[in-house]
């Protein structure tokens, strides 16, 4: 699936794996949490090399992964359980587990829903009892796996907003695989993939600066860039890269200033 | 199609029998099916209908619920009577002959304590075990009583996280199906005309669905367990610790002489009472 891969994620950073279906996105995910085992090279984890099957525990405690479908990864019927789920795994003691479940619970902001049964909640409220029960287990990076692709927007808002916190207020590394341009640009890194190969690595105004490449994998890219790209392909001396509207605007603003002045 | 299904659901509440440890409610079912079981004469079965009306009086399930959860066994019930009714044979003169059907008086008692037991059964493992207990305290206590078991290799964790996840699912999988059906009544599949067959042949392209989905699910599943540390129940702890408080074992001691006083109420018969009261006055 994958070949002549040589990434490094860094500690604390926050990285966005992007590429359409079938790119090798999510076994690269899964590589680097261990459920996957490479069959050539290696993958190691703060250090630790996951084919080493005493690492493998540590590894999971480490790396935690939120997975596509929120259904999917919830193991009990009420809320509190289901985070319970990995501090009991870890053998922690009582006082630790509650503390923790609380904990995890105010982070993702759903303290209220501690007594709820699970499959009352909506998507977004699942999906973030996912990040919280990940969070309890406490790990040091996260992986979310096309965490927000079976989402409504509101639910997506939420994931993305939660992620964003991890990473910014707990220094939590985080790492999100996606075919959403708007959850990129969130990142302070994106990693283009294609056919199981990584075409394009950098910060999200490098790699949106190459809508060519983008467009040859057939990925889009954010509206806002798209519409610059367009109007400079027409004949306008505009920068690439431009990824928020805000920015957008405040470019075309230049730009109408200076052909005024020329006028004038 | 499956909204009235009532097994396996839990109402939440906060009666006597819900705050009651599930070990000791378990333990109570037993006592209660052999109690049932055992009640044969009629003092006997009277008083067990006496101890089912007490058990319904302190879980303070809804009587609504009780129809709800009976209701599909109306057709199992009326058939166990109506065959214990008409091939009971007596000793005594038949109360009715009629053609080929002949009914003793012995066939109406059998019937009668059939129903009743058959009825008992039914609400008693209703209200002491699903109706009261949440899932996951189920299958703690089952894990917990279990333990014994696991000296001789009895895989006692791994049965009771099979069972937990198998109630997690039901309401998703609920859930699935009627999704299903509707895609599959979108592309004018037909469930409800024909005869038995046919209708049987109908339920094909919903269980096939459902089977795969199910199938990746579990998959997933197992992936997801993996991811947050689950390695079996080795080295396990719990977030919430069962405890067994002095009324629970005053409720348990009183059902156990209970079920002795039945073993005793069994010995007498109906006859013996009337004679008895006849006696005194």
């Amino acid at each position: 699936m994958l070949s002549g891969l040589n990434v490094k994620i860094e500690k604390g950073s926050y990285t966005a794996i992007l590429g359409h279906n079938g790119c090798g996105k999510s076994t690269l995910a899964k590589l680097l949490c261990g459920i996957l085992l490479p069959t050539e090279g290696n993958v190691s984890v703060a250090g630790m090399d996951t084919a080493n099957e005493e690492n493998a525990f540590e590894i999971r405690k480490r790396c935690g992964m939120v997975f596509q479908n929120p259904d999917n990864q919830l193991v009990a019927s009420v809320v509190e359980e289901d985070i319970a789920f990995a501090p009991e795994n870890l053998g922690l003691a009582r006082d630790e587990i509650r503390r923790r479940v609380d904990e995890a619970l105010a982070t993702v902001d759903m303290s209220d829903y501690a007594r709820h049964a699970t499959h009352k909640l909506s998507g977004g409220q699942k999906q973030r009892i996912a990040i919280a029960g990940v969070l309890a287990m406490g790990p040091d990076c996260i992986i979310f796996d096309e965490a927000t692709a079976m989402l409504d927007p509101t639910g997506r808002k939420e994931i993305v907003a939660a992620m964003k916190r991890l990473n910014k207020e707990m220094g939590m590394t985080v790492v999100t695989i996606t075919h959403y341009m708007n959850e990129a640009v969130e990142a302070d890194r994106i990693i283009v993939m294609n056919q199981g190969e990584i075409i394009a690595d950098g910060t999200p105004e490098e790699i949106f600066s190459q809508v060519e490449v983008l467009h040859s994998v057939s990925l889009d890219v954010p509206q806002v860039t798209e519409l610059m790209f367009l109007l400079e392909q027409d004949g306008f001396p505009l920068p690439r890269g431009i990824l928020h509207a805000m920015d957008a605007a405040d470019e075309l603003e230049k730009f109408i200033g200076e052909q005024k002045n020329e006028r004038a | 199609m499956l909204k009235d299904v009532t097994f396996g659901q839990y109402f939440p509440g906060n009666s006597l029998l819900h705050r009651t440890d599930p070990r000791i409610k378990i333990i109570l079912l037993i006592e209660y099916l052999v109690l049932v079981l055992v009640a044969e004469s009629l003092p006997a079965v009277a008083l067990s209908l006496c101890f089912t009306a007490f058990l319904i009086a302190v879980s303070g399930v809804r009587f609504g619920i009780l129809i709800k959860s009976v209701k599909p066994l109306i057709f199992v019930l009326a058939f166990t009577a109506v065959i214990n009714l008409f091939f009971t044979k007596g000793e005594s003169e038949p109360l009715l002959e009629w053609k080929f059907i002949t009914v003793y008086s012995e066939g109406v008692r059998t019937a009668v304590t059939m129903l009743i037991r058959l009825l008992s059964m039914v609400l008693g493992s209703g209200i002491l075990i699903s109706f009261t207990t949440s899932p996951l305290e189920l299958t703690d206590a089952i894990e917990r009583l279990l333990k014994p078991l696991k000296a001789i290799k009895v895989p006692v964790h791994e049965f009771a996280m099979m069972m937990s996840i198998a109630l997690r699912f039901i309401p998703t999988l609920i859930e699935e199906t009627n999704k299903i059906i509707s895609a599959q009544k979108a592309r004018c599949a037909d469930f409800e005309s024909g005869n038995i067959i046919k209708r049987l042949k109908a339920l094909v392209p919903i269980l096939i669905p459902l089977f795969v989905s199910a199938i990746r699910r579990a998959e997933e599943l197992a992936d997801a367990m993996e991811c947050r540390c689950y390695r079996g129940g080795e080295g396990r702890t719990k977030l919430k610790v069962m405890k067994t408080r002095p009324t629970d074992f005053v409720f348990l001691a009183s059902v156990t002489l209970f079920t002795v006083a039945i073993f005793f109420v069994n010995m007498i018969e109906f006859s013996e009472v009337i004679a008895f009261c006849a006696d005194i006055f």
